[in-house]
């Protein structure tokens, strides 16, 4: 628990860097398969970014990957300059049946609405103080929206003597970055008929890069429950 | 020392900068400009293109830059020059934009439109012909024709459209030569006169929406009669003129019958306009695939789109092909945007997106929306 603050601190580091390299998100490099695939264990994920084959170049590892097959990249990963792991994650999340063509369209109209949003609140600050703060990048903007949205803490119920208790405990890194696009994606489905999902998830993504809003809100609430059940920390073993 | 390192400074300065131009009035602009933009002031902006004109994704995009900025292309350039070297005593000459899909008839008419504003022409401009052919909002009005036999009227569109003509043509109108040639009945109760101002007659269309369509046949014939006895000259654009020769339309007569275009009373005095039996007018026509259904955009040629019919309608032609980015045009558009905070990134962007949109200037816009 008292480490909270420390956490704190730490995803502020870290968001720091993350503006930095924005195309870096070294999680996601490595591909795995759902179910199993026409390839044997000893073909090799594929390097397809130019930074990262460079880097091999230069560790001379790249002699030893040369000698292996290797299977073949995805058609969403791609060395072009503006390639994203984490937004294809977010467009991954927003699918539904198959349609990844849909919802890369859904999800690169919110990026147009955010940058019009915010190229708009450019022009109406007065000075340029003012007018540096402002983030004009929407992918920079939807990194920080899940740092921010990623919960620190997680409840998992335990059975113990006929009674279900919440228990808080810590979460993997992994599992709090699908609980934010989770959260980012049901806070935007929960919208007005009329209002279509690439304006709504731009403002939810606005206001969660604020550290505002519906989503932010939610993982508030969890660290709260979390520190009112600190008493059951114990029934976690 | 310093000096040379100023100048050289400045040099590559304007360089990277030079996508800019200072000349706003498309008569001054020569080859010398190419590749530029330059800034419609806004009113002229909202006189013009108030109600359409320009398409709706530019719309949007003058909105986000605060600004209205159309790029000056070499077809809008040679067009103007013909204009402006051609003999008015001569019948119509008709110009023919045609192009792929986004890249820029509507906006080079947008300039052209400018150009006749600027020049004094009186203009007659239809932004997008299948708004009143295809489009079928639930309020559309369709009626038959009280004057002509099994035609069909679209009398809240003819309306809209006079008023367009009125805004676009405030200052024309008021001149005292523009008067009408012989007199009009409506009805028992309301006729115009012989010599009334122009003025008075779209007024009257205006304001009884339901003589609308044929105010606006009327209207046609006088300009004509005006252009060929000198008292004004005259600039014609229509933007999807393909749509006029489409063998179907979406509309439906009271009685559920399916109409064709030359069933439309508009369709008529359209035609009748684009032919080139009168004399100092400029006729600008644009060739879309979009103005038609999936099914006729397999070609964007002008045979193709117009058929065999609309092809001899208009047959002696100047074709003008509004062609992709070049070279050029392409990097003074991306430091455009880069200006305007639309397009971001380190510079091997652009290369990837010349790439990826094939200098295709619509898609280029959109495929920088997300970045």
């Amino acid at each position: 628990m008292m480490n909270i603050k420390n956490f704190a601190i730490c995803c502020i580091f870290k968001r720091f860097n993350l503006i930095e390299n924005i195309n870096r998100w070294p999680e996601f490099s490595n591909r795995c398969y759902a179910k199993a695939t026409s390839f044997p264990d000893y073909f090799q994920n594929p390097v397809f970014r130019k930074e990262d084959q460079s880097k091999l170049i230069e560790s001379s590892e790249i002699s030893k990957l040369a000698a292996l097959p290797v299977k073949p990249p995805a058609a969403y990963e791609t060395s072009s300059t503006y390639h994203d792991p984490l937004v294809n994650k977010v467009i991954n999340h927003v699918m539904e049946m198959g349609k990844k063509a849909l919802a890369r369209s859904l999800v690169e109209k919110a990026f147009e609405n955010i940058k019009r949003i915010q190229i708009e609140r450019y022009h109406l600050a007065k000075t340029p103080d003012e007018k540096n703060k402002i983030e004009l990048n929407p992918k920079i903007i939807l990194h920080k929206a899940i740092e921010n949205c990623k919960p620190l803490l997680q409840l998992s119920p335990v059975k113990r003597g006929g009674i279900t208790y919440q228990v808080p405990g810590p979460i993997t890194d992994k599992r709090s970055l699908f609980l934010a696009i989770k959260w980012l994606l049901e806070a935007t489905n929960d919208k007005e008929r009329t209002i279509h999902f690439p304006e709504q998830f731009a403002w939810e993504l606005l206001d969660a890069a604020n550290n505002t809003g519906k989503v932010v809100k939610r993982k508030q609430d969890l660290h709260r429950q979390c520190e009112a059940n600190r008493a059951y920390a114990h029934y976690r073993w | 020392m310093f000096l040379r390192y100023w100048k050289k400074l400045g040099r590559n300065y304007s360089q990277s900068v030079n996508f800019r131009t200072s000349e706003n009035l498309p008569i001054h602009q020569n080859d010398k400009h190419i590749g530029l933009f330059y800034t419609l002031k806004q009113e002229k902006c909202k006189e013009l293109f108030g109600s359409g004109g320009f398409p709706k994704s530019f719309m949007k995009q003058t909105k986000t830059f605060t600004e209205t900025s159309i790029m000056i292309r070499q077809p809008a350039l040679d067009i103007m020059n013909c204009i402006q070297l051609s003999d008015f005593d001569k019948p119509a000459i008709r110009y023919v934009l045609f192009g792929e899909k986004g890249s820029g008839k509507s906006l080079t008419m947008a300039h052209l439109l400018h150009f006749a504003n600027e020049e004094g022409f009186l203009i007659i401009h239809v932004p997008w012909v299948s708004e009143w052919l295809r489009r079928v909002p639930r309020h559309k009005e369709m009626a038959n024709s009280l004057t002509r036999d099994g035609f069909v009227d679209l009398p809240l569109d003819a309306a809209a459209w006079l008023l367009h003509f009125k805004t676009q043509n405030r200052v024309y109108l008021k001149s005292a030569d523009l008067v009408t040639s012989k007199e009009y009945v409506w009805s028992k109760r309301e006729k115009t006169e012989m010599g009334k101002p122009l003025l008075e007659l779209v007024e009257h269309g205006i304001n009884r929406v339901k003589y609308s369509c044929d105010v606006i046949d009327v209207l046609m014939s006088e300009i004509k009669i005006l252009s060929n006895n000198k008292k004004c000259k005259t600039f014609v654009a229509i933007d999807g003129f393909n749509s006029f020769f489409y063998p179907l339309t979406r509309l439906n007569t009271p009685t559920k019958r399916k109409v064709t275009p030359e069933e439309v009373t508009l369709t008529t005095s359209f035609m009748e306009l684009t032919k080139n039996n009168w004399t100092n007018a400029a006729i600008v026509l644009t060739v879309d695939q979009l103005a038609v259904p999936d099914d006729r955009q397999e070609s964007y040629l002008p045979r193709y789109l117009l058929y065999k019919k609309g092809f001899e309608h208009i047959d002696p032609f100047v074709p003008m092909e509004i062609g992709r980015y070049t070279e050029k045009e392409f990097l003074s558009c991306a430091s455009y945007y880069r200006d305007r905070l639309w397009l971001r990134g380190p510079p091997d962007v652009e290369t990837e997106l010349k790439f990826t949109s094939a200098c295709n200037p619509y898609r280029f816009m959109e495929q920088c929306a997300p970045l």
